[in-house]
């Protein structure tokens, strides 16, 4: 009885089989042919500058790699996410011109989220001449399914693993050797950090040579591969994987085909799906998941060896650092170093540069004794050298380099993503959950930067609530570190009641948002959380030096075309117009000078410059204790620096973007008038009155 | 005795069809092949499990025939989950005859036993069960949702559910998978597990949907 069931269950399934295959066999070998002679007929357009294109899972050291074989730098950080944009430089490697690019993280060929679109679709769009992949020797097995993917595109592939240093303290050993015979590809061990590996690197690339997938599908799946690619376009490239793809369901691939070779190839790619999903019951994608993590298992077998070992100091501190309640000091602990260098740095590189370098450029021009206009033009109230380049570079510049050294001790360590998981329940409320999160906790990095991570987000309400609360009342790495030695000079009081109320504003923002918007999406939070390191000093001192030099390239001139227009409007009378216009705005309400204009009008090129401006204000005894309070907190939550506003209209479109700002600049400045009066009752009482 | 199973088999068939929203006897056909007979097709109306439409072109199952299809499909896709997780072993031979031989009360055991699991390895739903509605925990299961593990406990994973398509790839690609040991470090302000290696925090919805075997103790090297 047994035996016939069997029987008929399985011709019920074979029949339609058999015939499929028989037409397979014949398609599968003109098919392979017609592949394999693809790339070589267009070698010759493309043989001038071959593409090597860097791929991994999040955090498994890509930007460090490109940097190594580059020379350019990309930001290097412990955090996923660091690079969210395709970086491309020009590189000789042993005579041959190459255009390596970085690329934000992928998981696999089938994509999670809008980041990995970028990437896939650069895969898909440029067939890169060769692909590095960076394996993370912790994140093994996970790397080794980006790898399945990455051979099954049948192009020349490199295996880079780094962090094998970590991973030997961790008691795992990975037999690159064995790897390599496994796989048919070069595999490199590296510690990208310090740069070694890169040698043989550069060899495996110059002698990059194709290689072959050989995950076993079993004979159902395989010709039913077979009969999708039969349907793909004669020319395409990547036909096999794209098969895989198309099995798999992706939508956003289906799309990609649509836009590349038509509506009616595709519908007959989707029939030819429909048929074979029939077939499977629409088991193919556990199928086609459980062969590719039976390979992985297979390799991972006879390639790594795991031993116990003692958990190390990181282990338990990255455990502290998200747990409820040793969390919270750990927290403190860490705001407090960042808040006392800075405060401290300020102070003591402050004085020295005003007494050997500022005062005697000023007093050289004061003895210069030029016309009152050109005095006025380089070192009057509006500058070119005062409020332009002294700003930047006197000013703005020290207590930077200080915080951004600090801060990227911060990214090094793997601190942020536990932030995240720490500060969860708490966003939570506010409406943010899942990867959200870690975006605004990006802001204060670069709101920019932070903005343009949203795009992963797919529920309105969430990606709303998040870009507001990016922009909104969080200072940018730039400009808290300026408001923290604005503070600083009023003591810890000042901060506490200045972050104080930004935070209040933020979480009040969160929470009213949050039941304003109405919009149910799914969302989850499948965090990875970076392995815990102590920071090397010297790549700190790398990404600090980078990070300077950017922010010179771009702001001093900003700083300098700000300085001047302020100068141009102060001269035909603009400004003091402006000024005697907002008066009681800026005087009854807020309780600021009027010369605050200025900061004001600066604020909306750059946030440093104006946060520079108070700075230089506070020093002058211009600014009074509530005073500089106010101004701190309206600057902060005033207006999103122009860059991060094109951000937003990119993610969001322009007119969320426009009625944001708006907002942002009405809540600001009735905000500073409240805020002005609660502390002047606070302070002085009602008996003033 | 055989005709029982046949008819079976195309009660089975047609909840496919169902499930698919078909109902063309052509399709039937197809699916069945050389095992198609229109006796049997005769007989699943007689005995009111199916309705045939008058043109004959059409089929679907009658409430009776639901109930008692839904009990095989059930009782298939359970024994596949067994077969699955707790022996690895390949899931349609054995599977296939399973729904035939069991009982009704036997099936509700299996259920238990494995937690209610509410979808196949397939990733096809298994139908509710009297056992389902009546209780979620019963003392016969060996298997617990991630946010009821203890704190600090290593537990393979015996499946995951989850929310969509997306999601099913995340959990994939980071290895969070059937037979996968994982370690639970944390389970407040979210969920940190330990797998093959990665610290993952979860939050408790993702959690709540990861099952794992209770009272099973990996060995350290696994548990590593």
């Amino acid at each position: 009885m047994a035996d016939k069931m069997t029987k008929t269950n399985n011709a019920s399934l074979n029949v339609p089989l058999a015939i499929q295959n028989e037409n397979g066999g014949i398609e599968k070998n003109s098919r392979k042919e017609g592949r394999m002679a693809e790339p070589s007929q267009d070698a010759p357009n493309k043989a001038l500058i071959k593409k090597v294109a860097i791929i991994g899972l999040p955090n498994t050291g890509k930007s460090q790699l490109f940097n190594n074989l580059t020379g350019d730098y990309n930001i290097v950080a412990n955090y996923p996410r660091t690079t969210i944009e395709v970086k491309r430089t020009l590189a000789k490697i042993e005579g041959q011109l190459y255009e390596i690019i970085d690329t934000p993280s992928l998981h696999s060929l089938y994509v999670h989220s809008e980041e990995e679109i970028l990437v896939r679709d650069l895969i898909f769009e440029e067939h890169p001449d060769v692909i590095v992949q960076c394996i993370d020797a912790l994140h093994y097995k996970q790397s080794l399914l980006l790898t399945a993917d990455l051979l099954e595109l049948e192009t020349p592939v490199v295996i880079v693993i780094t962090a094998i240093d970590e991973a030997a303290r961790k008691g795992i050993a990975i037999d690159s050797k064995k790897l390599e015979e496994h796989l048919g590809v070069p595999v490199i061990e590296s510690i990208a950090i310090r740069g070694t590996g890169d040698k043989q690197l550069k060899n495996a690339i110059a002698k990059a040579r194709k290689s072959k997938a050989n995950i076993k599908y079993g004979f159902k799946i395989e010709s039913a591969i077979i009969d999708v690619m039969a349907v793909l376009p004669l020319e395409m490239v990547f036909k096999f994987k794209t098969a895989v793809l198309l099995l798999l369901t992706d939508p956003f691939f289906e799309k990609f085909l649509e836009k590349k070779h038509g509506k009616v190839m595709l519908d007959g790619v989707r029939k030819e799906i429909g048929k074979t999903r029939r077939q499977f019951q629409d088991r193919i994608r556990q199928e086609i998941h459980g062969k590719r993590h039976q390979w992985v298992d297979q390799i991972s077998e006879g390639t790594v060896k795991k031993e116990e070992s003692a958990r190390g100091f990181s282990y338990y501190f990255a455990q502290a650092t998200r747990h409820p309640i040793w969390g919270i000091p750990i927290l403190f602990f860490f705001i407090a170093i960042v808040y006392l260098t800075v405060v401290d740095a300020a102070k003591y590189i402050d004085r020295p540069i005003n007494q050997y370098f500022v005062n005697p450029i000023l007093m050289f021009i004061t003895l210069l004794k030029l016309p009152v206009f050109w005095n006025d033009f380089l070192i009057g109230n509006h500058g070119v050298l005062t409020l332009g380049l002294l700003n930047a570079i006197c000013t703005v510049l020290p207590i930077l380099t200080v915080f951004f050294f600090i801060y990227g001790f911060f990214e090094d360590c793997g601190y942020i993503a536990n932030f995240s998981v720490l500060t969860k329940r708490i966003f939570e409320k506010l409406g943010v959950t899942g990867k959200a999160i870690t975006s605004i906790v990006l802001a204060f990095g670069c709101k920019t930067m932070a903005t343009l991570t949203t795009k992963g987000l797919t529920s309105y309400k969430e990606k709303f609530i998040t870009n507001f609360l990016i922009l909104f009342a969080i200072p940018c790495s730039v400009q808290l570190g300026i408001n923290i030695a604005i503070l600083g000079k009023f003591g810890m009081s000042a901060s506490l009641i200045a972050f104080g109320t930004l935070a209040i504003l933020e979480i009040v923002a969160g929470l009213v948002l949050n039941v304003i918007i109405k919009d149910k999406g799914e969302n989850y939070f499948i965090q990875v959380l970076p392995e815990m390191r102590l920071p090397s000093l010297k790549a700190v001192c790398v990404k600090t030096y980078y990070r300077i030099v950017w922010f010179l390239q771009e702001a001093i001139p900003i700083f300098v075309i700000s300085a001047v227009a302020l100068f141009v409007a102060d001269k035909i009378g603009l400004l003091n117009g402006l000024k005697h216009l907002l008066n009681p705005l800026m005087v009854g309400w807020m309780g600021l000078p009027s010369s605050m204009v200025d900061v004001f009008i600066l604020a909306f090129a750059r946030r440093e410059a104006a946060a520079g401006l108070i700075y230089k204000m506070v020093d002058a005894g211009a600014l009074t204790y509530i005073q500089s309070i106010v101004a701190v907190v309206i600057t902060t939550i005033f207006y999103p620096c122009f860059a991060s506003v094109i951000a937003l209209s990119k993610e969001m479109g322009v007119k969320t973007a426009v009625v944001m700002s708006i907002l942002f600049i009405v809540v600001s400045f009735s905000f500073a008038g409240i805020l002005n009066w609660l502390l002047f009752f606070a302070i002085h009482g009602f008996k003033i009155i | 005795m055989t005709q029982e199973h046949d008819l079976d088999e195309y009660l089975e068939q047609l909840w496919y069809m169902k499930e698919d929203e078909q109902t063309s006897v052509t399709a039937l056909k197809r699916v069945l092949a050389d095992k198609f007979d229109g006796v049997l097709l005769e007989r699943l109306s007689v005995e009111g499990l199916a309705k045939i439409s008058p043109d004959a072109r059409n089929i679907s199952l009658t409430s009776s025939g639901e109930a008692q299809a839904r009990q095989l499909i059930r009782a298939h896709r359970l024994a596949e989950r067994l077969l699955h997780d707790v022996l690895g072993s390949d899931v349609e031979k054995g599977a296939c005859e399973f729904e035939h031989i069991v009982s009704l009360e036997l099936v509700n055991s299996i259920c238990t036993l494995l937690g209610h699991p509410k979808e196949c390895p397939h990733g096809l739903p298994i139908p509710e069960g009297e056992c389902c509605k009546r209780s979620e925990k019963t003392a016969l299961s060996c298997v617990l949702p991630l946010n009821q593990l203890k704190l600090g406990a290593s537990a393979r994973i015996a499946y995951v559910k989850c929310q969509n398509d997306q999601q099913i790839h995340i959990m994939e690609g980071l290895c969070v998978r059937p037979g996968v040991v994982i370690k639970l470090h944390q389970n407040y302000p979210t969920y940190v597990i330990e797998c093959e290696g990665a610290h993952i925090a979860l939050d408790d919805a993702v959690a709540a949907n990861i099952s794992v075997w209770k009272d099973q103790q990996p060995s350290s090297q696994e548990a590593k």
